[in-house]
């Protein structure tokens, strides 16, 4: 009898588990698994979209690595997120220090006004931007030559395109970063603060020697996120440069896209697509690995 | 009785995914007076066809419902449309037979086809080699130039006439007093588009692809090619607005125009009505293209009507063709708010406005300048191949990034190894 109750109780349990966990499942294989199958399964066709759709092996691969424009793509993504990394994640961790002050007022206005860019769609971040940056009528350069100065290029000169593109991906993000850091700082025991405070750490000392040591898995996190998502970056190059000048701000995935939906070239740009996946996940890897399994050791 | 509940609980959570991602969104009765129509840009005010479609639907009785999705887009959706069997009844298309020419339907069964200019027929439906009509022509533009007026005269220059056009030293050397005296920032500039650069490369004497007997041979890394980039390469350092051609801006240049920035602008005459409509703060009109090496160059396109065979109202569609195609009146009204050339034989409108009347006047006389160079390009269908990319050798070229020389050769040996046509140089 004890024996059936337990089986009776064990099956309860799993068929629970399997309850919560099923719709993530179905989500998960529908939405990722799939596409990832048939994204690998195409990238060994000539798929183009439609009708075609001939096995042709390692070909794609092999143009792939020929391709002079798709390391071009990927040397720019990396310089484009190293570059732009620092400022994705030590810009919302100040400001969310700064917003977890007691010494600050107006704090949830500020968050609030802090997050509103995030709530954007990229579009309106790009039209945004380009009202700013804009060559010939942006504002910025209004208030330069209105200030004596010379108009900037920022249309022309590869390092500023690459810069307002990067500057409009820290305005769009800064909120949620924030929001990540300010999770942390509030998880952070209020005692080793007094402590510190007995101790007499100074302001700066204790942001430096006890905030951000504790925030490290928070910081993981963060860095995580914004590397993928600077890997990823799309919409606010399509919205801001369209690419140019020349194909200088092309960054990969832009690349996936253009060979895929305006090429036609499925087959190429899921081949293309697979490989990036894999250099990601090894850069995800790298990371994890480097910050002790993301600060969990 | 808890653990009911909470079974029904459980299976509601299971299920909720399941009905919102698996079930179709209940389909609307079929009703045989809608007409879904698919556009490629939301129609202004005063729109010329959406115009025509209303008028049509204010004397049938019918109902008209829009679609709107950019050419561009046009291209990976359609396909996902037509999985999905929810196809509009008629589509305002630029490539989309020329690219699923087994979706459409021939027209040439449905309707006279000799009514139409057989230059616009040949042109929009950009079908060389089968005898079908996938694509009738409405909208039928030609590329031009527009002046500004007010800085022709402030700069003391005198606009070409059709008799005596400018040659190209003599465009630019005007633009160059235009920028210095005519109180305009740019003395010229053209639409960051393929075929607007391709007139000077054909004034040139250059082209894509030359016939090489049934086939074709890759053209586009000629002396006559390169000698046309690279003078155009020195417009975009001097005169033109560097950006727009270097690619790194999503801004218009019709917008530059329209706001007196520019003295000469190369577009075409789909914009003709817009700046009609818009353009109050200085005088403006049309002027004839200029000579080159090789002589004068327009290239004639625009947009077509075609109806997707698995569309679910296609007989509709075909009965608002035949009422916009085969009754002149219909047709004319189209085009007195187009303001654009006629696709009809016999066909066309008298602008009441003499500026119209003269500007229409110099449109007229520019089909004329239509090369055979770009008919050969058209019916080599050299854009199946590669298209973004010639676009994206042009940006990088003006932006300096390679010269001329080296980014059109390597075009060419792109499109020779896709296409299997030998290269030529």
């Amino acid at each position: 009898m004890a024996a059936s109750s337990m089986k009776m109780h064990k099956i309860t349990h799993t068929a629970a588990f399997w309850g919560f966990v099923a719709p993530s499942v179905v989500l998960f294989t529908i939405f990722f698994l799939i596409p990832l199958v048939l994204s690998i399964a195409f990238s060994f066709t000539n798929f183009d979209g439609w009708k075609t759709m001939d096995f042709v092996g390692l070909a794609n691969f092999a143009e792939l690595f020929r391709d002079k424009n798709f390391y071009g793509a990927l040397g720019r993504t990396f310089v484009y997120t190293l570059f732009s990394l620092p400022f994705k994640v030590i810009i919302p961790l100040l400001i969310a220090a700064l917003l977890c002050s007691d010494r600050v007022r107006f704090k949830s206005f500020s968050r609030t006004l802090v997050y509103i860019p995030v709530l954007l769609s990229s579009l309106v971040v790009g039209i945004t931007i380009n009202w700013m940056f804009s060559a010939e009528y942006g504002l910025v350069n209004f208030l330069i030559t209105s200030a004596g100065g010379k108009a900037l290029d920022w249309a022309l000169n590869p390092y500023l395109a690459t810069f307002v593109i990067s500057f409009a991906s820290n305005w769009a993000s800064t909120g949620f970063y924030m929001i990540i850091f300010i999770g942390g700082i509030k998880s952070i025991s209020n005692d080793i603060y007094e402590a510190a405070s007995i101790d007499g750490c100074t302001s700066k000392q204790t942001f430096l020697k006890i905030t951000i040591p504790m925030l490290a898995p928070t910081t993981f996190l963060a860095v995580l996120l914004a590397t993928v998502n600077l890997l990823k970056e799309y919409a606010l190059v399509q919205g801001i440069t369209q690419g140019g000048p020349g194909i200088k701000t092309v960054f990969i995935i832009q690349y996936i896209f253009d060979k895929g939906f305006n090429s036609m070239q499925y087959g190429y740009a899921s081949a293309i697509s697979f490989i990036v996946m894999i250099i990601f996940a090894l850069i995800a890897y790298v990371q994890f690995r480097f910050s002790n399994n993301g600060g969990e050791n | 009785m808890k653990k009911a509940i909470a079974l029904l609980l459980l299976a509601a959570l299971i299920m909720v995914p399941a009905f919102a991602g698996g079930s179709k969104e209940p389909k609307a009765p079929e009703n045989p007076t809608v007409l879904r129509v698919l556009l490629s840009e939301e129609p202004t005010s005063g729109d010329a066809f959406t115009s025509t479609l209303n008028k049509w639907a204010e004397e049938t009785g019918n109902t008209v419902d829009l679609m709107v999705i950019p050419y561009d887009d046009q291209l990976t959706k359609f396909p996902l449309m037509a999985r999905n069997n929810d196809l509009p009844d008629l589509i305002a298309t630029t490539r989309l037979t020329r690219l699923y020419p087994d979706e459409f339907i021939d027209m040439t069964d449905q309707i006279d086809i000799s009514i139409f200019e057989p230059q616009a027929l040949m042109i929009i439906g950009q079908d060389y080699t089968t005898n079908q009509n996938l694509c009738l022509p409405y909208q039928f533009t030609i590329t031009n130039v527009f002046y500004n007026k007010d800085a022709f005269e402030k700069a003391g220059i005198e606009a070409p006439t059709p008799d005596d056009p400018w040659t190209l030293e003599e465009l630019r050397a005007n633009a160059q007093i235009l920028q210095e005296k005519g109180g305009v920032k740019y003395g010229m500039a053209m639409d960051d588009s393929r075929a607007r650069y391709d007139n000077m490369m054909y004034m040139y004497g250059g082209s894509m692809v030359q016939k090489a007997g049934d086939s074709f041979a890759v053209a586009i890394n000629s002396p006559e090619t390169i000698a046309a980039l690279t003078e155009f390469i020195e417009w975009n350092n001097s005169v033109m607005p560097k950006a727009i051609w270097a690619g790194g801006t999503t801004d218009n240049p019709a917008d530059y125009f329209q706001n007196g920035d520019v003295g000469i602008y190369f577009s075409g005459s789909w914009n003709y009505n817009m700046f009609y409509q818009n353009i109050d703060s200085f005088e403006w009109g049309i002027m004839p293209s200029p000579v080159g090496p090789a002589g004068r160059s327009a290239i004639l396109g625009g947009s077509g009507l075609a109806v997707p065979k698995n569309a679910s109202n296609s007989a509709l569609a075909i009965e608002f063709i035949k009422w916009f195609y085969e009754n002149p009146e219909n047709f004319s009204y189209f085009l007195s708010l187009d303001k654009g050339l006629s696709s009809i034989i016999g066909v066309t409108y008298t602008p009441d406005d003499p500026k119209v009347a003269a500007d229409y006047e110099i449109l007229q006389t520019e089909v004329a300048n239509t090369s055979e160079l770009f008919n050969v390009d058209e019916s080599s269908s050299w854009r199946n191949y590669y298209d973004n990319e010639y676009r994206d050798a042009l940006h990088q070229a003006v932006n300096g990034d390679m010269s001329a020389e080296e980014a059109l050769t390597e075009f060419a040996e792109m499109l020779s190894r896709k296409s299997g046509w030998e290269m030529l140089y």
